[in-house]
């Protein structure tokens, strides 16, 4: 049975590897510690904009996995420059014997599970973004009337600020505003002829006008914002068509927030794969660096190459004695003992 | 006798001078964080200048960046001489540089403090130049087409969305100018030709204001023209309504803004001089400590550090004698001059 991709080390490459291992692991501590501070930010701007996105789309998700992800990351790049350091100094090797392979195990399981899954998410989350925030969107737009209905009454500031912070008006352009009734009918006047044609113009019954609210308005404009009879080129007096028209904000919302969470997302996606690399390299450096020092009895000094592997034998090789110590642990029978002992020791070098 | 006398063996010397040295790099990083926050200060008051005329006074922030530059100098310098001072051989090098660097770091010290005083009492003037710059501010938020003045109205716009204000005092300051430009106003019309004619100098005043000073927690669709006209609008008083507009003018807002900027680099600014005279005592219980060794082949004997040698008017008084001193030297020297000139004349 012979171990899995095996590297001889000798002192001096072992020496370096453990420097080598030490530099990459502060490296992966502060990559781990930037991808952190992002999933944060960006669980942040989806807590903001909670309003505007479905409720049943599971948005955050990935900003959670890729927490979780980044702080095992993090964890794991501290340990690794504290086994590396350590395994330089004889004195403070041996609490480190025990606890090395159980961490890498957490490490490689619980890391690296995490952060594939998170790799995933990234790559998927531009379809629910788009789906959520249609829905999302298309609810604001429609309550922002209902400032006196219990639940909805903060549309209309929330929606007002967002097309101001994020300079967008509508979902996909000013039009949208045109299709929905956002005057609530508190302020209607019922007497007056115009609400009633306009009322009874339409087959539900809606209030419905071409203007748009104060929000969508442009400061960039050089004349004080145009905001009703917009489909009316007659309605206000100098107003030239053929001159590009910054009166209104051009851009929907949709397109905006779609652009920006997706931008924080392939952001955090990138820094999610170098943080999947750095681990992949610490943990592996770590697993060579503890078999060949076992391969030592735990010796830092020894002269003697050591050899390093992944595994200490096949796949197959491993189950089939996982199996059988299995069998064992059933019927325990101390003739039985000794051979099972065998197999394992058979996989450690023989120099 | 001497002024707050305190003995020093070699240990309590050694424990000293290494305490004054990660004293004084902390202090460094400190000068740093005041030097940002000077820079801080300069860029916000640059970002608002055209709306103070371009005429604010950058005295604090320029003060606060040069303090924080001398401080980072001074106290690097004041480190390495630490450093040095448990080392006789190198100590020595550094001796006659000593009462000079003290009285340097106490005037520092006193320059600092006035500094910090100033964070807090610029606030007067800041009211003024707000007031006068916003005035003109508003004046010229119709001239779109005006080369240097073009970028007035985004300006004014942008100001009142994100400190949430209207006017200078209030919403009612709109009223008084004409914010419209001639240019997007039909001539031919009558109501237009009415406003002009009814005032003096000609000009296009509405009851109305910019979209800018809108409301949006307001829970109907913002009213910007015709505020003054109850009847125009269903079911709206504007003796009551509350919500439409931003009731505070940006003058208040500015200066709140400023004020509490400000408040916050002037508190820091204090800690630090707190900070900062600490490490001076420090420096000069260690100087008359060094210097009161009585024996200097043996470095384990005790020692006695103080402030000042004599208590503060015996001081204050030999102070005094030495600059009279000074004077009676000049005089002294010229009548020598004399005596020896008055001989050759006669």
């Amino acid at each position: 049975m012979a171990p899995v991709l095996p590297l001889v080390l000798p002192l001096q490459p072992r020496i370096r590897l453990a420097q080598g291992l030490w530099l990459l692991s502060w490296l992966l501590a502060v990559v781990g510690g930037l991808t952190l501070l992002c999933s944060g930010h960006l669980l942040v701007q989806l807590w903001h904009l909670g309003t505007f996105l479905a409720p049943s789309c599971p948005v955050a998700a990935l900003p959670q996995v890729a927490l979780a992800a980044s702080a095992v990351a993090l964890g794991t790049g501290l340990v690794g420059s504290g086994a590396s350091r350590a395994s330089l100094d004889a004195a403070q090797y041996p609490p480190w014997r025990g606890v090395l392979g159980p961490l890498l195990v957490a490490g490689t399981a619980g890391g690296g599970g995490l952060l594939v899954l998170a790799l995933g998410l990234a790559l998927a989350l531009p379809g629910t973004l788009d789906t959520g925030l249609e829905e999302g969107l298309g609810t604001a737009l429609a309550n922002y009337k209902d400032t006196e209905v219990p639940g909805r009454c903060q549309a209309k500031r929330l929606l007002d600020e967002l097309q101001l912070r994020h300079h967008c008006c509508g979902r996909h352009g000013y039009k949208d505003w045109f299709g929905i009734q956002w005057v609530s009918n508190r302020y209607l006047d019922p007497n007056d002829q115009d609400v009633v044609d306009r009322i009874q113009s339409n087959v539900e019954g809606l209030y419905l006008i071409d203007g748009v609210p104060f929000s969508c308005c442009n400061p960039h404009s050089p004349r004080p914002c145009l905001q009703s009879q917009l489909s009316d080129p007659h309605a206000h007096p100098l107003f030239d068509p053929r001159q590009p028209n910054l009166n209104l904000w051009a851009q929907g919302c949709h397109e905006v927030l779609l652009g920006h969470l997706q931008g924080l997302a392939s952001t955090l996606g990138n820094m999610l794969a170098v943080t999947f690399l750095l681990q992949t390299l610490v943990l592996l450096g770590l697993r060579y660096l503890q078999t060949a020092l076992e391969g030592l009895g735990g010796v830092i000094d020894g002269e003697g190459e050591a050899q390093g592997y992944l595994f200490p034998a096949g796949l197959k090789d491993m189950l089939k004695t996982a199996w059988l110590q299995g069998g064992v642990a059933r019927r325990p029978a101390p003739e039985e003992a000794p051979p099972e002992e065998e197999p394992p020791k058979e996989g450690l070098p023989e120099a | 006798m001497a002024l707050l006398k305190v003995k020093f063996d070699q240990k309590k010397r050694v424990k000293l001078a290494q305490g004054l040295w990660l004293m004084n790099w902390l202090s460094v990083l400190a000068g740093i964080i005041i030097f940002g926050l000077g820079l801080f200060l300069k860029i916000e008051l640059r970002k608002r200048s055209d709306l103070m005329d371009n005429s604010e006074s950058h005295f604090v922030p320029n003060s606060l960046i040069g303090m924080g530059v001398l401080s980072c100098v001074f106290n690097s310098l004041a480190g390495k001489i630490c450093y040095d001072a448990l080392d006789p051989a190198k100590y020595a090098k550094w001796k006659p540089w000593l009462k000079p660097y003290l009285a340097v770091c106490v005037l520092f010290n006193t320059v600092l403090f006035l500094v910090a005083l100033c964070c807090f009492l610029l606030r007067g003037s800041l009211e003024s130049t707000l007031a006068h710059g916003l005035k003109n501010g508003m004046k010229f938020y119709r001239d779109t087409d005006t080369p240097g003045r073009c970028f007035m109205k985004k300006t004014i716009d942008t100001l009142q969305i994100e400190f949430k204000c209207c006017g200078n005092n209030g919403f009612r300051d709109w009223f008084e100018i004409q914010w419209i430009s001639n240019r997007y106003l039909d001539f031919s019309s009558k109501e237009v030709k009415d406003r002009i004619k009814s005032n003096v100098d000609g000009r296009y005043l509405v009851d109305g204001v910019p979209f800018s000073c809108c409301n949006p927690s307001s829970p109907r669709p913002c009213i910007q023209y015709q505020l003054t006209n109850n009847s125009a609008h269903y079911s709206y008083d504007h003796q009551t309504e509350e919500l439409n507009l931003w009731v505070r003018g940006c003058r208040a807002a500015l200066l709140s803004y400023y004020s509490n900027l400000m408040n916050s680099v002037g508190a820091v600014t204090l800690l630090v001089w707190l900070f900062e005279v600490t490490i001076t005592i420090g420096l000069r219980y260690l100087h008359t400590a060094l210097e009161g060794v009585a024996n200097p082949e043996d470095p384990e004997c005790e020692s006695e550090g103080w402030l000042l040698e004599k208590s503060i008017p015996e001081t204050w008084k030999a102070f005094l004698e030495s600059v009279k001193k000074l004077g009676k030297g000049n005089q002294v020297e010229a009548e020598g001059v004399d005596a020896g000139q008055a001989p050759e004349a006669g």
